[in-house]
């Protein structure tokens, strides 16, 4: 079957409507977590946003969207994914997911692929590369560095699987049978482990030491980084993380910042560039991760809703920087207020911390880290590629 | 001696009737290790004999056990392989070690080397990751793997000692292992291991998930770090094997051939990879001679297949107590493994219950009914046995040494451990 044959299929398979849910950033699946939890948001995609990308696209010479879909496509896997088929009607996490990533493919937004491409051009060939003429170089990146971009995606997509692993003994009776959560969760497991093992191959076949080990270790904080996701959004969602701002922004680092950050700095190794351009880079990737995460977690409070009593994030930065301009006391206080019949009223709560500093404080943030990211950039040379990413800065950055 | 085997081996051939690789099967060219691996058994011999592939593998193991009826009956047949296996013991004339107590010299603090690696602020996560090395295990797989590397060393250039890189690989290894062994629970949905509580009962599936990643990546670190390309590439493959064998598993085979070489794939990959490749890796840090490192990969795959055969025969004849996690474990599961196959043979009607994957009530305990009134746990202790004389056959090559010696006899330990 045929990478387009697949895709064609796919949506119908998962149970995909008409109108797939619309999302502003594909990373608000970042934050899909276990049954019952909070679930991302819909709005309308911005022309302006698909712009951005799509400009971006053209300059690395492919669109992104297909990346760590292909290797979907070996025989083992697109077994266990036509399986998947089998959890249209539960509640099993991995369906929204892979729905997801199938709305994805077709929506290109395999974000953190098309930054390492990107800043791989804007970088462009290092000053003593000797060692790299040997490298082929297509459109301004060398093909290792697409590999790496590709290695990223399936290192995240690996990881958005395996977190939607079911816990058993939390199952209600309207979580469908044991049997179906089961089954999920195997299909889960294995093809997390098979992107997961996929990624490792193609990592040796880069043939660099220190391209291994930032990965490895990106992935190592981005286990931890599901790791407390998935804690905060545990079945007691009304209950929030008692932390400030600056723990928040370690989490969100192992969560969002890390596999970016990491990546645009191997891809600057691959090139033989110096510690210094990889220091760039990798501050680029950490800021402008930290500042999509942010704007992802705004999108609730700043946006004009048609259903204002969707759910959203209760450890999130508007709410975490609210928590702590008030005080825990007061914030489980107006939790309490908002609760009716011990459901909590997410219009009321919105309304709350709309009223409060919490969500200036996160815009001012969000545009600490992307100033943040741009300063990174002034070190490379201007370029189309350059001029991509300080779109997509501006573009996460806009709030009007 | 042994030349009484020879004729019989130079005129079959251990490949399956019509064995295709199996859809995911990498095909490399290089070391035949990835191809079936029922061709362990014709390595050795191989390139004279006729290769007699459309003989079915039950066909020939009946040829073989009626050729040497006397040889047949498990006990008087190790003892009598003993004396017959080329390869002695003493040759090297040093003193006869316990090999376990004469690799543990080189992985004194393997365990809390390997807690270094997986130090990290999320306390939870870190005793999750922690928690299986606590020094409980059998360790089997850095055993090998450092007398491995010594024995590679000594033949190399008589240099005794282990290099820090061999050492990692030990540790690495045990870490895959373990990583695979945390995801295998969750998907086995096992309450206990090695005499505790499995990690997905205690934490819960999810959090579970991620110990095993942890692990994994604090593994691969690890292996990044000893700063050798070819290394990575040994290694990395492993990863992939184990999830190939996964899937393998969750698979079937219909006819009856298909089944057995497909079982002896999965065991290739879910285990004896792991084990093959360590070997090849120290082997690769210790000397540049290719021939070694074939040497110590055909050991290490030999060896593996073997181990997982008497784990499957082991899970038929053992009780719980001994094992640490509960006996017909396999059944429960649905999994066909050796024993079933070769019983099989002889009682037809336990096709359907195979194909069913022993899923109606009654079947887990009827197979095994079935299973200990076969010769079934025989003929995958035979199959072992062979396994591990042509692993013994292998290390041989290479000069003697106390590690060798100790290699030679660890593969027989593999055959008459009971837990």
């Amino acid at each position: 079957m045929s990478l387009r044959q697949l895709l064609l299929r796919l949506p119908r398979y998962l149970g995909v409507s008409g109108s797939p849910r619309r999302l502003w950033w594909s990373p608000s699946l970042d934050t899909i977590s276990s049954v019952g939890s909070w679930r991302g948001q819909s709005s309308r995609s911005p022309a302006h946003w698909n712009q951005v990308v799509s400009d971006a696209e053209k300059i690395v010479g492919y669109p992104t969207s297909f990346m760590s879909l292909r290797c979907l496509l070996s025989d083992e896997l697109s077994n266990i994914v036509m399986q998947v088929r089998k959890l249209v009607g539960t509640q099993h996490p991995l369906l929204t997911t892979a729905r997801g990533l199938v709305h994805d493919s077709w929506h290109n937004l395999q974000l953190r692929g098309l930054v390492v491409l990107l800043i791989s051009k804007a970088a462009g060939p290092s000053s003593m590369n000797t060692s790299c003429q040997n490298y082929d170089m297509v459109g301004g990146i060398y093909s290792c560095q697409r590999s790496l971009a590709e290695i990223t995606e399936l290192i995240h997509t690996a990881l958005l699987v395996h977190r939607g692993i079911v816990n058993l003994n939390e199952l209600q009776s309207s979580d469908g049978l044991l049997k179906d959560m089961q089954f999920g969760n195997k299909i889960a497991i294995l093809s997390g482990d098979f992107l997961l093992a996929n990624a490792c191959n193609r990592l040796a076949l880069l043939q660099n030491t220190k391209v291994v080990e930032l990965l490895a270790s990106a992935l190592m904080d981005l286990v931890q980084g599901v790791y407390h996701e998935n804690s905060t959004s545990a079945k007691e969602n009304h209950i929030t993380q008692d932390i400030g701002i600056s723990t928040w922004k370690k989490q969100t680092f192992l969560s969002h910042g890390a596999l970016l950050a990491k990546s645009c700095q191997a891809a600057m190794e691959l090139a033989k560039h110096d510690a210094d351009v990889q220091d760039m880079a990798f501050q680029y990737g950490k800021h402008m991760a930290m500042s999509h995460k942010i704007n992802s977690d705004l999108q609730p409070f700043i946006k004009e809703k048609t259903s204002d009593s969707m759910a959203f994030n209760l450890n999130s930065a508007p709410i975490v920087l609210h928590q702590e301009f008030l005080g825990r006391d007061l914030w489980i206080k107006e939790i309490g207020e908002a609760q009716e019949k011990g459901r909590l009223d997410y219009a009321k709560l919105r309304e709350t911390i709309k009223a409060g500093k919490g969500v200036t404080s996160a815009i001012d943030l969000c545009r600490y880290h992307g100033n943040k990211a741009l300063e990174a950039l002034e070190s490379f040379p201007p370029s189309e590629a350059r001029s991509a990413l300080e779109n997509i800065v501006f573009a996460v950055t806009r709030f009007s | 001696m042994a030349s009484g085997w020879w004729p019989w081996r130079r005129c079959c051939s251990w490949r399956p009737a019509a064995r295709s690789p199996g859809p995911g099967s990498p095909g490399r060219a290089g070391p035949p290790g990835t191809l079936s691996a029922a061709d362990a058994g014709a390595q050795g011999t191989g390139r004279k004999g006729l290769r007699m592939s459309q003989m079915s593998y039950f066909n020939l193991v009946k040829s073989l056990t009626s050729a040497f009826p006397h040889r047949y009956s498990m006990s008087r047949f190790h003892h009598m392989t003993s004396a017959a296996c080329c390869c002695s013991k003493t040759q090297s004339g040093e003193k006869y070690t316990d090999p376990f107590k004469l690799g543990w010299r080189d992985l004194n603090g393997l365990y809390e080397d390997i807690r270094k690696e997986l130090l990290i602020s999320t306390t939870e996560l870190k005793e999750m990751s922690e928690y299986y090395f606590d020094g409980k295990g059998k360790a089997f797989r850095p055993i090998i793997v450092v007398l491995m590397a010594r024995a590679c060393n000594i033949h190399h250039n008589n240099s005794r000692d282990v290099q820090a890189s061999q050492r990692s690989i030990a540790l690495i290894a045990e870490m895959i292992h373990t990583a695979s062994l945390v995801h295998d629970d969750v998907l086995d949905d096992a309450s206990s291991r090695r005499g505790k509580h499995t990690v997905n009962k205690i934490w819960g599936e999810q959090k579970a998930v991620l110990a095993g990643d942890l692990i994994l990546s604090a593994a691969s670190i690890a292996l990044a770090r000893i700063g050798n390309t070819t290394v990575i590439s040994i290694l990395t493959q492993v990863i992939e094997d184990l999830v190939r064998g996964e899937f393998l598993q969750l698979g079937s085979k219909e006819n009856e051939n298909e089944r057995f070489a497909h079982y002896l794939e999965k065991t290739f990959k879910k285990t004896a990879s792991l084990i093959a490749n360590s070997c090849k890796a120290v082997s690769v840090l210790g000397c540049p001679d290719p021939v070694v490192h074939e040497i110590a990969y055909q050991y290490g795959k030999n060896v593996g297949i073997a181990f997982q055969l008497i784990d499957d025969v082991l899970d038929f004849t053992s009780c719980s107590d001994q094992m640490g996690k509960p006996t017909s474990a396999d059944l429960k599961l649905g999994l066909a493994t050796g024993p079933v196959l070769f019983a099989c043979q002889q009682f037809p009607e336990m096709n359907a219950m195979i194909m069913r994957r022993f899923s109606l009530p009654g079947d887990v305990d009827r197979a095994r009914q079935y299973v200990l009134q076969s010769d079934g746990v025989q003929q995958t202790t035979y199959l072992a046995q062979r396994y591990c004389h042509e692993a013994v056959r292998e290390i041989s090559k290479l000069r003697p040494s106390p590690e060798r010696d100790a290699l030679i006899q660890l593969s027989e330990i593999v055959l008459t451990r009971d837990k």
